[in-house]
């Protein structure tokens, strides 16, 4: 992957939209403060943009900034996050105008966790981690370990549906395969094993994973289909839900979430990345990703001109649920 | 959820909660009760005016709340009063309906329906099935604190 | 004060001796997070991944969820049960240093004026068995602050990892009498003594991750009112409970009733400054942009606490950065804080 080639056009592109006032705000990657990490760059600051950087590690799904931020923005996006932000556009709540999408064709997104269990060591105590042909290449202390790339990736990464933006202003680089055609049942992994369960045994799992969640919010802020002002959580006329995370108000929390940005949801794998007690999130945002896609053939964030999946109908939409 | 039937099986009831749209499955309710038709009383209504208003969050609060069945009934496709709010119940129904059977929610317990104005019949008859159904898989125990944070043991 | 030595294979044994008089609670990542939980009266081999735990200890005090009390209500009125309050008495095996001191600083807010019951019944029959660490994150910044990874002023008792052995050292009363009747251990001689001070002093140098507080409380308050550097330091964040929930001298909480027909429950629950309803009342809401919401969480640390009680309101343990989802990292907000001139011209 030519990572560095990408990175040079970016920042070339990014400084230049500043400079010539097309954008007031560059919205992009930099690298953070631990190893292996990125962060995001949120700056309308021209000395800022030589920290901009494209690399395996750009994992955030920065769409989630754009209905925060006022001004005209000139946003990096990987392919699923720019599904995201053409699903923000058919909802309205982005302008295309208002937007530069700079695009990144991307091979996928190397998962620490996974990197940590398979190299033995954890992310502080690796030396490097670097891309080759179609392997992942981890150096620890004393060895260099290699990887077939489906190892590494982030599970929604194995899953891709779309490595490319589709929607763009400028393309970073060549558009990436998708490594998601082959791969496409590992990232069903979690829930082919949840479906092989009985109805009982499913339902335990969830009570069970959901007895550690805090209500922290990470997920759903993290979300760019999360963007209602007021969430149904912080009603209080009515109130449906206290803050006390009990499990089975953590679970109607997600539950409704998820049903909530369904059509919306183009399984970028944030929620389940930012769950600070590693709750499988994904085992339901993905399942719901396939709902939408076996009952309406609709896939969040490819076509910004047809309506959301849940503002519209079919009159001849199925009849097969009704009695 | 496997239950033990014996002791419950002849006192217990299902409690259902029904969301009926106000000018057809409502009206279809009050046409059964003027005309004496006779239907199980274990149902409490919740009038709204389209089935359209019902948010699946509705649905799983309900569930958690403990009553054993959930029915959404609203006018037929094509015949809304509001022209075509059923069309995103429809929608919005089959996507929760299929969610919470991955869950694994019993599928009997959320119900979808169309049921015009005209048609006290046939809510009857569905209240009287949906009835018989739950009474098949026992009692909503979904949401039941099986272990009280303490550590003892509730009784089922 | 006493200074005994123990093989780590004997570890479980002590352990299980120790188990008659107290609940061990350890390390465990058997709940999908790691955190602290019962020992299940086998297993040790938390000692070969345990760093630190994502779940701090404070949750052992302080717990996300608590039953304050029910009540019922019936025909004559309301009539509140009692809580239940009894004091347990836990071993924490195995506390970071940094982990202690934040139980220290906890200690201040609880045992203020009003005198928490919910968190001293648990607090007060709690004996802290440290252990020094060997392998500090690169998040870590206890060094910084005054403390290290082999600071014993807040446990009463401190592991240091010597090899295939642990040195014991007692710190206070509590923990000199955990090591009086055991009979897996035996008293360290200087060899065992100077192994462990190698062991700290390996240990200390790998804490990387520095920050100067020095001055750090007026820095911040000259800074108060430059907006345009809090604005821009907050852009990324998205305002989650991550930080604040996570770390371990984070205390504030909410109070819940939860009623339903006649039965009800008080709950108390973790709550966050950077939750954008944390401050918001019927009228307004003093915080309303996220900016003063940031600002707010390093100030209570790093300016309010110094500023009432002479000390600062964080021990460096580096699960706020470690865990947050975007990277936020509060040592490069505090580094990169303006000076007291620009500050200046911004009013």
């Amino acid at each position: 992957m030519k990572y560095g080639e990408m990175e040079q056009k970016l920042r070339r592109e990014a400084r230049a939209l500043l400079k010539e006032g097309r954008v007031d705000i560059i919205i992009g990657f930099e690298n953070g403060s631990l190893k292996f990490t990125t962060t995001p760059l949120i700056t309308s600051d021209e000395a800022d943009i030589d920290r901009l950087v494209i690399n395996p590690f750009i994992n955030n799904n920065l769409s989630v900034f754009l209905t925060e931020t006022k001004g005209r923005v000139g946003i990096v996006v990987k392919g699923c996050d720019s599904r995201s932000l053409v699903s923000l556009l058919q909802d309205n709540k982005v302008t295309r105008d208002d937007v530069v999408i700079l695009g990144i064709p991307c091979p996928g997104i190397i998962d620490l966790d996974k990197v940590e269990q398979l190299a033995g060591k954890e992310r502080d105590e690796i030396i490097d981690i670097s891309w080759a042909e179609a392997s992942v290449v981890v150096a620890v202390e004393g060895e260099r370990k290699e990887f077939p790339i489906q190892e590494v990736l982030y599970d929604n990464c194995l899953g891709c549906e779309l490595p490319t933006p589709k929607e763009y202003d400028i393309l970073l680089g060549e558009p990436a395969s998708s490594i998601g055609v082959d791969n496409q049942a590992d990232s069903l992994t979690k829930i082919k094993q949840l479906k092989d369960k009985p109805p009982e045994q499913r339902w335990s799992y969830w009570r069970n994973e959901f007895n550690r969640c805090l209500r922290c919010y990470a997920c759903r802020n993290i979300c760019p289909a999360c963007f209602c002002k007021r969430c149904f959580v912080e009603e209080s006329e009515p109130q449906w839900l206290l803050p006390v995370p009990k499990w089975q108000d953590n679970l109607i929390f997600q539950v409704t979430r998820n049903i909530h940005v369904v059509g919306r949801c183009t399984d970028c794998g944030e929620c389940e990345r930012a769950c600070p007690v590693n709750i499988p999130l994904r085992s339901l945002s993905r399942e719901m990703y396939q709902i939408a896609d076996e009952l309406f053939h609709y896939k969040a964030g490819m076509d910004k001109d047809i309506p959301p999946l849940m503002a519209t109908y079919e009159i001849t939409d199925s009849e097969d649920l009704v009695k | 959820m496997s239950v033990n039937m014996n002791k419950e099986a002849s006192t217990w009831e299902p409690r259902l909660l029904g969301f009926l749209c106000q000018w057809c499955s409502y009206a279809a309710a009050d046409l059964a009760g003027t005309s004496r038709q006779k239907y199980p009383a274990n149902i409490r209504i919740i009038r709204v005016p389209c089935s359209g208003r019902v948010d699946p969050l509705f649905i799983i609060r309900v569930l958690c709340l403990g009553f054993d069945g959930v029915l959404v009934s609203g006018c037929h496709p094509g015949d809304c009063h509001y022209q075509t709010g059923n069309y995103y119940t429809r929608r919005r129904m089959s996507i929760t309906k299929k969610f919470l059977e991955y869950l694994g929610v019993e599928p009997q317990r959320v119900t979808l329906s169309w049921v015009s104005a005209s048609e006290a019949g046939k809510l009857t008859e569905l209240l009287s099935e949906m009835n018989k159904e739950i009474k098949k898989i026992g009692p909503n125990r979904l949401f039941a604190d099986e272990i009280r944070r303490n550590g003892t043991e509730t009784s089922p | 004060m006493k200074k005994h030595k123990i093989k780590k294979r004997d570890l479980a044994k002590l352990l299980s001796e120790w188990s008659n008089e107290f609940t061990i609670l350890t390390p465990s990542r058997a709940e999908g997070a790691t955190k602290w939980t019962k020992w299940d009266g086998v297993d040790t081999t938390f000692l070969d991944w345990y760093r630190n735990t994502t779940v701090p200890p404070k949750a052992l005090f302080l717990p996300a969820m608590e039953e304050m009390f029910s009540f019922h209500r019936d025909k004559e009125g309301y009539h509140i049960e009692a809580p239940l309050l009894d004091t347990p008495k836990q071993l924490v095996f195995g506390i970071r240093p940094c982990d202690a001191r934040s139980l220290a600083l906890l200690d201040m807010t609880f045992r203020d004026a009003y005198e928490d019951p919910y968190y001293l019944a648990k607090r007060e029959g709690a004996v802290l068995v440290g252990l020094a660490c060997t392998r500090p994150y690169d998040s870590c910044f206890c060094t910084s602050l005054g403390s290290s990874p082999d600071d014993s002023s807040h446990v009463d008792l401190l592991l240091t990892d010597i090899g295939d052995e642990f040195l014991m050292e007692a710190i206070t009363d509590k923990g000199n009498k955990l090591l009086t009747s055991t009979s897996f251990t035996e008293t360290a001689g200087k060899a065992a003594e100077t192994r462990a001070k190698e062991s700290k002093e390996t240990a200390y140098r790998k804490v990387t991750r520095k920050i100067n507080v020095e001055g750090v409380k007026d820095r911040l308050l000259s800074c108060f009112d430059n907006k345009d550097y809090w604005e821009k330091v907050a852009l990324k964040c998205i305002s989650c409970g991550i930080c604040t929930f996570l770390c371990p001298t984070c205390y504030c909480f909410d109070i819940n009733d939860e009623f339903i027909k006649n039965h009800g429950e008080r709950f108390r629950n973790w709550d966050s400054c950077a939750f954008p309803l944390y401050t918001k009342m019927p009228v307004e809401n003093p915080r309303p942009e996220k900016w003063q919401r940031l600002r707010q969480k390093v100030c209570h640390k790093y300016e309010f606490y110094p500023m009432n009680f002479d000390v600062i309101g964080c021990t460096g343990c580096g699960r706020c950065i470690r865990l947050c989802p975007v990277n936020w990292d509060i040592t490069l907000a505090l580094t990169n804080l303006p000076a007291k001139a620009e500050c200046e011209q911004e009013k």
